[in-house]
């Protein structure tokens, strides 16, 4: 009797266990705080800028007329994140007719925003997007950015041979209607640089994934020219 | 470019509202960015509104900066540089209504027939759809109907004095040309043109194409991109973020198993007290 009160037990724990070790072995769908405070000027609470304006502006804070840096910086040409090992050539992309960002096709490169500010820009967010996969072509270039962590070091190289250092502050999974695409691609606020890359639950119907995943850094110029 | 630095210099107290308002913060309510274009060949001259001078030594083809004007309702008048703001003006507009919150460039040119006129534009500063760029081309000059051309093919037809018309492009480099309404005769151009991926360029013809002097000015109003709708960077499923299959069919079976076990062990219990 006993037996099969064990086989009771043994089992139900098995039931139980097979869900929650797939939970807890699965990458975090996010790290660290939300992006869009991540977006936002480093220590910036306090917002020492101007008591006197409201908050509702917060574009205006940073230093007049620094949105358009742009055309200047030389394009960003390689991106690298070594702790998750992506290596990938960098494309400029732009929208496609249904107005997302153009995503390259070839899935081992990714894609830099061309109309947004660049790495290394004194302002804004430079976005660069790739595929986590592809039906014909399987894994692609951000395979593992679910994988990045808070502090993570991610490296730039640009058009003219030098790299840029930047340091994860967050990663969020986000659903994609609420994407918020106005401060990921904001062109002006603190620099930043944003990867996004598709995850979250797939839906085969739509050979398509429900989120985005998204990952701020922000420049370490302790890790410069590394 | 040029900056309006009378506006800020002869900035008084009383009596000249336009002049003291102007030099508030951009945040201020009921305002509108005013940038002044002279498009009269041959002619130096000061600006004066509501009869403080404005603008000094303004030349041919000179665009001005935006300036913040409180709304209000403004006589504008255009007088020979140096002269002072007495006697009949060069070109004169009165009544000129700037609205609150809108930007306008007001635009010193050659009406159809030759005379120099005022004319006030409401530049289109809507957003722009992602990798856009406005075009607007306005006809200022002294010269008939014309077409616009970009890049060879007709993109504005029939544009009369002092008329506008616009389109939202794609991003990028076009040549645009002027030729005379339904022919292909140029009148002005070929230019090259950098439209600017959010941000409205505004194109002027103006002078005289009696006199040939017929010219070119551009103005760039930046700030009017938006983002892109969204990223769609994954169509494999091969990260899929939820309990696979296999897994929900193991606990499954593994939760049946449990109470089949289960009830079993309260059978064999109750047929052995039994």
């Amino acid at each position: 009797m006993t037996r099969w009160t064990a086989a009771a037990i043994g089992l139900l724990l098995v039931a139980v266990a097979v869900p929650t070790g797939w939970w807890l072995t699965r990458p975090s769908p996010a790290d660290g705080p939300p992006v869009l405070s991540a977006l936002a000027a480093p220590g910036s609470p306090s917002s020492t800028a101007s008591p006197a304006t409201p908050s509702a502006v917060p574009a205006s804070a940073t230093p007049p007329g620094s949105a358009s840096a742009s055309g200047r910086t030389p394009a960003p040409v390689r991106l690298r994140i070594p702790r998750v090992a992506i290596d990938a050539q960098v494309l400029a992309a732009g929208v496609e007719p249904d107005g997302s960002m153009t995503v390259p096709r070839d899935a081992r490169r990714v894609g830099w925003y061309r109309y947004g500010p660049a790495p290394g820009d004194r302002a804004g967010a430079a976005v660069i997007s790739g595929h986590v996969d592809a039906r014909s072509q399987g894994a692609g270039a951000m395979f593992r950015l679910r994988e990045v962590r808070v502090g993570d070091r991610i490296e730039v190289g640009l058009a003219d041979g030098s790299l840029l250092g930047y340091r994860v502050l967050a990663k969020q999974t986000i659903v994609k209607q609420r994407l918020p695409v106005d401060q990921l691609f904001a062109r002006d606020g603190a620099p930043r640089l944003v990867l996004i890359t598709c995850g979250g639950p797939f839906v085969p119907e739509l050979s398509s994934y429900r989120d985005n995943v998204v990952v701020v850094s922000e420049p370490d110029p302790t890790s410069r020219g590394a | 470019m040029r900056r309006l630095t009378a506006l800020a210099l002869t900035a008084g107290l009383a009596g000249s509202t336009l002049l003291g308002l102007a030099a508030t913060p951009a945040s201020a309510a009921g305002t509108s960015d005013v940038s002044i274009l002279h498009g009269v060949p041959g002619l130096t001259v000061d600006v004066y509104a509501n009869g403080a001078k404005l603008l000094s030594n303004f030349t041919p083809g000179t665009l001005t900066d935006p300036v913040k004007l409180p709304e209000n309702t403004y006589d504008l008048a255009v007088f020979p540089a140096g002269q002072g703001p007495t006697g009949t003006p060069a070109i004169e507009a009165k009544g000129v209504k700037v609205p609150a919150g809108a930007n306008l460039t007001v635009v010193a040119h050659l009406d159809a027939a030759g005379k120099p006129v005022l004319t006030p534009f409401v530049n289109d500063t809507s957003k722009v759809a992602p990798g856009k760029a406005r075009l607007t081309v306005r006809h200022t000059a002294a010269a008939p109907a014309v077409d616009v051309r970009a890049n060879g093919a007709a993109a504005f037809k029939g544009l009369t004095n002092p008329n506008e018309a616009k389109a939202d492009l794609p991003a990028g480099s076009i040549t645009a040309d002027v030729v005379l309404a339904g022919t292909g005769t140029v009148a002005i151009g070929p230019a090259n043109l950098d439209l600017a991926e959010g941000s409205n360029t505004i194109v002027y013809a103006w002078g005289s194409a009696g006199d040939k002097n017929l010219k070119l000015a551009t103005q760039t109003i930046s700030g009017l991109h938006s983002a892109p709708a969204g990223v769609h960077s994954g169509t494999a499923g091969l990260v899929d973020d939820q309990l696979p299959v296999a897994l929900v069919g193991l606990s499954a079976a593994a939760a049946a198993g449990s109470l089949l076990a289960l009830r079993r062990a309260l059978t064999v219990r109750r047929t052995s007290r039994g």
